[in-house]
Formats: structure tokens, C-alpha cells, sequence
């Protein structure tokens, strides 16, 4: 019965059907990393639901619903949406240039009065939004070579060049990789990529040399040899070593990691969450994790393989590459394989405006699967 | 525009194709990098699980050091010369404080003289391994103490804590002898290494002292003890969370030393010296036993468990009085005319009659003149000694050779280093012919006759110091024995032994002679007659003086007068009682100036009496009943 009566003319824009159509096992993947996020943080604060733990699960509460409110937003809204967004991040990302507010040595903060924004994080989702909108008015051949590339070249060059001056290393390289990982997934010719890595091979240790900050070399340096200076520079890869490798096969049990119970892992409940998960469940828990991480991207991809508009395929595998992102950079960077650029762990790492970002990339990417079988036209308005 | 369905669907399916292989690949990528991730976590958690484990127990487990109380130092009959006593202190450790500077703006707030100090606080602070306190001032008052604990819970990283320090409670008397203990510095911790050894944890502890001279150091690993530790859980901040008593030790304290000294006789000698500058050596003549053995002028050992102020530490380096080197053994003088009993029992040895007389013109000649005291007349060896007449010892030595001389000076424990436990022995010299060999002027290895006259009577080439002395006299007074000076009488309870003596070889009559002719000297006419007199009944004591002279005797007059370092030495050794000789003692004043015994004799007599009165046997014999029958008495 079902079949048919979706297939019914105005049958999938009723509430109920909508509903059903949201990817409920990636909701529960999901769910599950966000639930393992609030353990952890109740564990590192030895025990206790203040000062993270509770917080974390309240706010994670109530972003699932947010994401699930997304999932029902019509795929031709996000559209619509798509440039007005990025043109606001664009705006706001400038406008904390000139009066943005330094904490920490970077200016990354607008002060709305009420609260504090990091533009950069709205630029996250514009960018992904702007491109797939983009590349869904671009012709095959256009998206592979042409000279109208350099359109999403700047779009993606713009804020990256911006968000890196602030400085945010760690944002700027997300935003960067997301953009070029949409630009290839649209179909950019290969012998662009190939030189573009080989661009990157003969241009990353000029970048080192030239245009990185000293404290950002400093990271690079020690990643090559943590040893050098285990109570400097690094102090936090040396020790999320030991948490991890100190958990072993099944870890050391929940609440008894030392290594973060004692403070010696620093941001041990943002950016080195995971660590204290490897050190109190083992290599059983962190691989579990891992997988959990692995299966949500699977489905976030195949979810954007099976929509029929263009636009839709490239914002979820968009939003999809963000979030992978946010997963590998950080694995890397606690393991010892990257340098430390300030990446938490998604819905693991306790923080707000991060876990709202990854769940309305989330959001768009179950509205691009509730909205699947929409067609959308190639150029034109869609409402 | 037109479009043609069939283009239409073929650059839609072109653009749908070209998404699934390329995010196929993505996504390929992305699983990829998760399986590099995963390898990653199996290396860390499964090959190098042990490694880091460790590494999070020696992160959690911090042993901290606790110094053993350091082992007492007593006198021979338990009064304490070096003991520790409470102290109250701020600290500051470095991993804690966040902001050093701000945390010692606060605290000069409340003891505000630590701001004088800052510099060198930062510095040690700095210098320190993690976690480990720095005193930033020591010996609180109560009231600080109070001021600073009221804000300490305020003040993160600051400690006000109650230590032991060392402690000398008669401050400079055994200065030199017991020595002092200090903070280790690079030079201890070469020393320990270049013994092949690498220096203990304690050495980087800011409380621990290591002794620097005397016993203080010879001992040092006896009074050290062994330092407990008290294995501590700590988080990142150092913070203590909790105590694992099973991986803790508890400090064992050091033993305690017992030396042969006597307190009342060391505290004399130092009154006795005041201003003067030389050393006093005490022993007791038939075990050897070094009751008293002070140098003059001393300094406060209590400075050095702190730090020296260094504009203390200057006024005690530039005073011409010395008052850092240890006169006692550190110090070789001319012995003067307090050899003279070594000459004529070296004559005796040759075959010398002590009868034969040799008459004093005031002079002796061989190739130049050579002057004595006075005109003695015919002198036989007893009254020589008792005159202290130099031409009768000149012509003695000429005779004998320096060979001959050397020999018996050896024998009465010239030119030896005692291992009594006090280092920076001076051994001074005992001049023969294969010295000069070993030491020729200007390149002529042969000893001339004309140089023996000075050696007979203790001046040239010839140095002892006062311990060396102090032995000579006990030999002279015990007359048997090769009598060997010791100090250390138990550590930790345990006793040193006894070495029995070897025999001194020589006749008992001919050490007579020379003990009449010390019997002589105290008694009228002598020459240290005035001066030596016991005041204890019948009790007398032998001696002999000394005048070392020191520069070439020009127009200033005979080194009596004149600046201080011109002066003459004058030295005095002595036994007594006569008639049973328990003690001997020898004095050196340096640049005492005064011919024969007014500058150092009476500092003999007086240490004398200390441990005459102190020795139950001899009291006894002084409060007996007079002898009826005594012809001293009998008007």
C-alpha cells in the first residue's frame, strides 16, 4: 500500500509521510555518539553532570530536534536559503575584521550583545549550501573545466583566506577541504586534482616557512618529534598518547582513567574527549566509536547518492565531508598523526556552537533524503 | 533555449554519473581515513600498550622526597654541638604558582624583606625540579608564620610548612672541627660522580644540606640518614588526591656521632683566643682522644645552613685573621724552639751524652753568626731546654745531621697526616738531605752544615701544624707509646675500636731527659715559668715555649712589635700532671709576637685546667688532704 500511496500526487508533502521518511538509523547513530559524548563528559568531571555532562545532553536534546525540524524543510527553501546565507557569513566574517573581539590571542567572536558568534561557523553551512547551489546551475562540462570555476574557486577562497587571518587554522582548512571535496564529488576534471595535489606537496613547506604563525609552527614541529619538548608544545600530544595507549584492549574501566581524572590531558572535555574515551574503554570502545563515525558518513553518503536533484546530492555529500572532516582531524591530531589545530570531535567534544553546526548539516542531510525524489530544475526559481 | 530531451538527460545522467563514482571515492576516502585512524589506535592501545602505561603511572605517582633528620654531633660526654631544631618557612612551588611574579608581589606584601632577596628566589625557584618546594624565607617568626598562613589557602603554590634545620648551638667554637653543612651545589655532585656514582634524588631536594668541612662532611653518609619517600597520587597541578602508603617509605635519621671533644675545653680555648688568631689542640696522652681542637679566630657555622650573606661571606674572606682557614690542621708554622726536644733526643739516638756541656756565649759560629736568647753559660740538655738555648741545639744539629733529626721529628709525629675525619690537612715539611735533593736551591740538591743550626731549634725549612704538635707533646708525656690522635669515639652507638699504640722505641731515661728539662721550664726560672703556674695545689704542668720567627729580623726589632703579620709566632705545648701526665696541649699563636710564654702559655694553662677540674681522678687527688710529710708544705 505504501508504495502507491506515496507515489500519489501530494501524498509526500504530508507531515506523517515526512516523518517516516527521515533516516531513523542514521538519527540513532547519531544519537548514540551524542550519548556516549554526555558519558564521557559525566566521567572526565569525575563523576558528576556539572559542569559539562548535563549541559551537553540538554543541548544535544534539543539540536536532534532541531535537526528533525530541519529534515522536514522543503530541499527548495535550503536552496533558496543557499546564497542569502553565504553572503550573510560573508558579511559577518568581514565585519569581525574590523570589530570583532579578541579573546585568546584571536579574533573570532562577534559581540551581538545577548550572546557571542563565530561567523565562521555559519560559513561552514554557506559554503556547502553556496557551492551545491552553484554546481546545480553548472553545466557537466563546466564543472569539470571551464573558466566559470573560478566562481566557487573564490567562493571558497574568500572566507578561508578570512577565517585563516583571524587566525583559525583549524575552521579555514575545514572550510577548505569541504570546498574542494564538493568541487570534485561535481565532477572537476582529474588533471586538476592531480596538479593540485602536486601544488600542495611543492606549497605546504613554503607555507611553513612564510606563512604560518610561530605558534602554529611550533605545532607542526612537535608533531614531528613530540619528544623534543613533552612539557611545551607537546605537552597535550604526549599526553593524549599516554591515555590512549595506556587503555589497552579493553581500558582501564569508566570514571578510572587517570590520565584525564587527574587533568593531566588538557582539554580533556573539548578537543581531547576521545582520548579519555580510549583510556577508560579501550581499543574495543575507541574502535566501536570509530565505526559509529564510519557508519554515519556511509549513510550521509548514500543518502546524497540517491537524490534526484543536484543540488541535494552535493549539499549532503557537502555536509557530509564537514563532518568527516571534523572526525579525521581530530582523530589525527590526538593520535599524534596531525598537528594540534583546535578540531574538536563531533557530538563527542563538549561545546555548543560546534554540535549545532554538524546536526543542521545533519538536518539538511535528512531534508535531502525526506525530499529525494524531488526534481529541481536546472536554473531557475524554484518557489 | 532549446532543449533537446535526450541532451537534457544525457548531461543530467553525465552530471548523476560523474557524483556516484566521485562520491564513492569520497566516501572511500573518508573510511580510509578512519582505518588509518583505527591502525593508529591498535599500534598505541596493543603494541604499545605497556609503555604508556607506565607512562600514566609515573605521571599519576609522584614520590616525593622526604629528608632524613640529620644524625646529632655530641661532645664526649653528650652535650649536642650539632643538632636540628624546628623552622618555620614559606615555599613556593613552581608547577603550581601560575604566576611567579604575582606570587611573590604577595608575599613580599607580607614578609617584605623577601623582596631584597627576589632575584635569587626566582633563580632557585626556576632552578628546581617540578613540584618541589622552594624555601623563599626560612626561620619565620611566629607572628609571619601566623601572617602567612592566614593567606596562604589564597595563595596558590606557597606553602608554609615547619622544617628541621641544622643547628650549632655554640655557634663558631667547633666551626672548623664539626664544620657546617650547606646546600649541594655542582661541585658535590661532580665529586659524587667523579666516584662513579650517580648523586642521590635528595641532592635536588631544596632542604637537604650536604656537609661542606670536618665531620660534618667526613660523615656525612652516617649523619645523612636515608630519605623516606611518601609515594603520592597528583593530578597536573600537583595537587595531592591521595597517599599510597604501600609504595611509601618513611626516612630513616642519621646516626648520631659521638666525638672524643670536650665542649667546656673547646669553648675555653675559643675565650681564651679572643682577638688572638691560632689554634689550641688538646688531647688526652695515654688513648689519644682529641679533647679540644679550636682554631681561632671562628665563624658562625649556623650562616652556612641558609647561605652565607656574601657581604659576611667577603668580611670573613679579607680579614688578615683568617677566620675560615682551620689553623688546627689547615696551617703549618714554624715550630721554633718547641722542637728543641726533638734535636736532643736525636742527638741521644746518635750517641749524645745529655750531661755533656756545651757553653752558651750568646752566639754560635759556622759561617755566619748565629744568635741566641741570652748568655746561658755551660749548659747541659735539661737546663738547655729549661733556658730554651739555642747555641746548645745548634751545635747538637751541626753534629748530627739533618738526616738524624728528621728521623726522631718523624717518630714524635712530624710531618704526618692523622685520619682523624678532618680533611685539608696541612702535613707541613720535615726538611732532610733527600728534601733538598727533591727540592734543591737554585739548582744545588746538597743540604749545607749550615743550614742545621736553624733546624736544631725549629726555624728554616721546618712546618707542623698544632695537631701534629699536640701529638709530639703526648708522646713526650706519654713517653711509651706512639700515642695516635682520634676524634670520633662512636657512630651510632657503635664504638670505633682502639688500635693499640706501638711501642716509641726509645729509652725511658732519655724521654726522662727531656720531660725534666719540660718540668723544668714551668718551674722557677724557666722560661715559661710566670705563666704556667695551674693554681691547683701541688698540680703542675710541663711545657716548653716557642717563638717562630717570621719575616728576616731587620730594624723593626726582633718581631715583638710592628704590624700584626711581622710578629713573631709564639707558640706553647704542655702536659700535665707531671708526676702522672694525663693531658697535653699545644698552642700556636700566630704572630703572637712576645718572646717565650706570655701570649701563649697562659691559653695552655687555662684549657689545662678546664679538663684537669673536669677529670674526677685528678679533682680527687686536688681536694685530698695535704700530705703531712710534703716538704712543700713544712715551714
Amino acid at each position: 500500500m505504501t508504495a502507491s500511496a506515496i507515489s500519489r500526487p501530494g501524498e509526500r508533502d504530508r507531515l506523517p509521510v515526512k516523518i517516516s521518511q527521515i533516516d531513523w538509523r542514521l538519527a540513532g547513530l547519531i544519537a548514540l555518539i551524542g550519548g556516549a559524548g554526555a558519558m564521557m563528559l559525566y566521567s572526565v568531571a569525575g563523576e558528576s553532570w556539572a559542569p559539562w555532562a548535563a549541559n551537553h545532553l540538554i543541548r544535544f536534546s534539543a539540536v536532534f530536534l532541531v535537526m528533525l525540524g530541519l529534515a522536514l524543510v522543503d530541499v527548495r527553501w535550503w536552496y533558496a536559503a543557499a546564497y542569502p546565507l553565504y553572503a550573510v557569513g560573508l558579511l559577518l566574517l568581514i565585519a569581525v575584521e574590523l570589530v570583532g573581539e579578541t579573546r585568546m590571542g584571536a579574533t573570532r567572536w562577534l559581540d551581538l550583545g545577548f550572546t557571542s558568534l563565530q561567523p565562521s561557523e555559519i560559513m561552514k553551512l554557506g559554503i556547502v549550501l553556496a557551492l551545491a547551489r552553484w554546481y546545480h546551475g553548472a553545466s557537466a562540462q563546466e564543472a569539470k573545466w571551464h573558466w566559470k570555476l573560478i566562481i566557487p574557486a573564490l567562493m571558497i577562497a574568500i572566507p578561508v583566506v578570512l577565517v585563516a587571518h583571524q587566525p583559525d587554522l583549524g575552521t579555514s582548512l575545514l572550510i577548505l577541504f569541504t570546498g574542494v571535496a564538493i568541487m570534485f564529488a561535481a565532477g572537476l576534471s582529474w588533471r586538476i586534482v592531480l596538479t593540485g595535489v602536486a601544488g600542495i606537496l611543492v606549497i605546504a613547506p613554503m607555507m611553513y616557512f612564510f606563512v604560518l604563525h610561530d605558534y602554529q609552527r611550533a605545532r607542526v614541529d612537535v608533531l614531528i618529534n613530540p619528544e623534543a619538548d613533552p612539557s611545551g608544545a607537546g605537552y597535550h600530544i604526549a599526553q593524549a598518547k599516554i591515555a590512549i595507549g595506556s587503555g589497552g584492549l579493553l581500558g582501564r574501566g569508566y570514571g578510572l582513567g587517570s590520565q584525564s581524572q587527574l587533568n593531566f590531558l588538557p582539554e580533556k572535555q573539548t578537543d581531547f574527549i576521545f582520548p579519555t574515551l580510549a583510556e577508560e574503554f579501550g581499543f574495543l570502545g575507541a574502535f566501536l566509536l570509530l565505526a559509529i563515525y564510519g557508519g554515519v558518513i556511509a549513510i550521509s553518503l548514500r543518502i546524497a547518492s540517491l537524490s534526484h536533484n543536484h543540488f541535494g546530492r552535493l549539499a549532503a555529500a557537502g555536509a557530509t565531508a564537514t563532518f568527516a572532516l571534523y572526525v579525521l582531524i581530530n582523530g589525527a591530531m590526538v593520535m599524534g598523526l596531525a598537528p594540534v589545530v583546535g578540531v574538536p570531535m563531533p557530538l563527542l567534544s563538549y561545546g555548543g556552537t560546534v554540535m549545532l553546526t554538524v546536526m543542521i548539516g545533519f538536518g539538511l542531510i535528512q531534508s535531502v533524503r525526506v525530499h529525494r525524489y524531488l526534481e529541481l530544475p536546472k536554473s531557475r526559481g524554484v518557489i | 533555449m532549446s532543449d533537446r530531451p535526450t541532451i537534457y538527460f544525457n548531461e543530467v545522467n553525465e552530471r548523476q554519473g560523474s557524483f556516484l563514482r566521485r562520491t564513492f571515492l569520497l566516501g572511500g576516502a573518508a573510511l580510509a581515513g578512519l582505518g588509518v585512524l583505527g591502525a593508529r589506535l591498535a599500534h598505541l592501545q596493543l603494541i604499545d600498550q605497556r609503555r604508556y602505561a607506565s607512562a600514566a603511572v609515573a605521571n599519576r605517582f609522584n614520590d616525593r622526597i622526604q629528608v632524613a633528620p640529620r644524625g646529632r654531633i655530641t661532645d664526649r660526654s653528650g652535650v649536642m654541638i650539632a643538632g636540628n631544631r624546628p623552622s618555620f618557612s614559606v615555599s613556593v612551588v613552581r608547577d603550581v604558582t601560575q604566576d611567579l611574579d604575582a606570587t611573590l608581589d604577595l608575599i613580599a606584601r607580607l614578609l617584605p624583606d623577601t623582596a631584597e632577596r627576589r632575584r635569587r628566589i626566582i633563580r632557585e625557584v626556576n632552578a628546581a625540579p617540578r613540584f618541589v618546594p622552594v624555601p623563599v624565607k626560612t626561620d619565620l617568626s611566629w607572628e609571619e608564620f601566623a601572617r602567612v598562613s592566614l593567606f596562604v589557602n589564597e595563595l596558590p603554590g606557597v606553602l608554609a610548612t615547619m622544617d628541621e634545620v641544622r643547628f650549632y648551638p655554640f655557634g663558631g667554637s667547633f666551626a672548623h672541627v664539626v664544620g657546617y653543612v650547606a646546600k649541594v651545589n655542582e661541585r658535590d655532585v661532580e665529586t659524587v660522580r667523579e666516584e662513579g656514582e650517580e648523586p642521590p634524588a635528595v641532592f635536588y631536594h631544596p632542604g637537604f644540606r650536604i656537609g661542606r668541612i670536618g665531620i660534618e662532611r667526613s660523615l656525612d653518609r652516617d649523619l645523612r640518614g636515608t630519605p623516606g619517600y611518601q609515594r603520592v597520587e597528583v593530578d597536573a597541578e600537583g595537587r595531592v588526591r591521595g597517599e599510597d602508603s604501600d609504595g611509601s617509605r618513611t626516612a630513616t635519621p642519621g646516626e648520631e656521632v659521638v666525638l672524643t671533644l670536650d665542649a667546656d675545653a673547646q669553648n675555653r680555648a675559643l675565650e681564651v683566643f679572643g682577638e688572638d688568631s691560632g689554634a689550641a689542640v688538646a688531647m688526652d696522652c695515654r688513648t689519644g682522644d682529641i679533647l679540644c681542637m679550636a682554631s681561632a679566630p671562628a665563624f658562625d657555622p649556623n650562616l652556612f645552613v641558609s647561605g652565607v650573606p656574601s657581604a659576611v661571606y667577603a668580611a670573613w674572606r679579607d680579614y688578615e685573621r683568617n677566620p675560615l682557614l682551620d689553623k688546627a690542621v689547615g696551617g703549618a708554622y714554624a715550630p721554633g724552639s718547641t722542637f728543641k726536644p726533638v734535636t736532643g733526643m736525636a742527638a741521644m739516638q746518635q750517641g749524645a751524652d745529655p750531661n755533656r756541656v756545651i757553653v752558651c756565649n750568646g752566639a754560635f759560629y759556622l759561617g755566619r753568626r748565629f744568635g741566641c736568647t741570652g748568655r746561658h753559660g755551660p749548659q747541659d740538655m735539661k737546663n738547655a731546654i729549661k733556658n730554651s738555648c739555642n747555641v746548645y741545639f745548634y751545635t747538637l744539629a751541626t753534629e748530627i745531621g739533618p738526616d738524624a733529626i728528621a728521623a726522631v721529628a718523624r717518630r714524635m709525629g712530624f710531618g704526618h697526616e692523622y685520619d682523624i675525619g678532618v680533611g685539608s690537612q696541612n702535613v707541613g715539611l720535615v726538611p732532610d738531605r733527600e728534601w733538598r735533593r727533591r727540592n734543591p736551591v737554585r739548582g744545588d740538591p746538597n743540604w749545607y752544615p749550615g743550614e742545621s743550626p736553624s733546624y736544631g731549634i725549629g726555624q728554616g725549612a721546618v712546618a707542623v701544624n698544632a695537631l701534629q704538635l699536640a701529638v709530639y707533646v703526648s708522646r713526650i708525656a706519654n713517653a711509651r707509646k706512639v700515642v695516635m690522635p682520634r676524634l670520633v669515639k662512636s657512630v651510632g652507638g657503635v664504638e670505633r675500636p682502639l688500635q693499640p699504640f706501638e711501642d716509641l722505641g726509645y729509652d725511658f731515661e732519655k724521654m726522662r731527659i727531656l720531660q725534666e728539662g719540660m718540668e723544668m721550664v714551668t718551674d722557677a726560672g724557666g722560661t715559661g715559668f710566670r705563666n704556667s703556674q695551674l693554681g691547683l695545689g701541688t698540680m703542675r704542668l710541663a711545657g716548653k715555649t716557642g717563638t717562630a720567627q717570621v719575616i728576616n729580623y731587620g730594624a723593626r726589632g726582633r718581631g715583638r712589635g710592628g704590624d700584626w703579620a711581622s710578629r713573631d709566632h709564639n707558640l706553647f705545648i704542655a702536659y700535665g700532671p707531671i708526676d702522672d701526665p694525663r693531658y697535653a696541649v699545644s698552642i700556636i699563636v700566630q704572630h703572637g709576637g712576645s718572646f717565650g710564654g706570655t701570649v701563649a702559655a697562659p691559653k695552655a694553662r687555662e684549657i689545662m685546667r678546664t679538663l684537669i677540674l673536669k677529670d674526677p681522678e685528678l679533682l680527687a687527688r686536688i681536694n685530698a688532704p695535704v700530705q703531712p710529710e710534703a716538704p712543700e708544705t713544712s715551714q
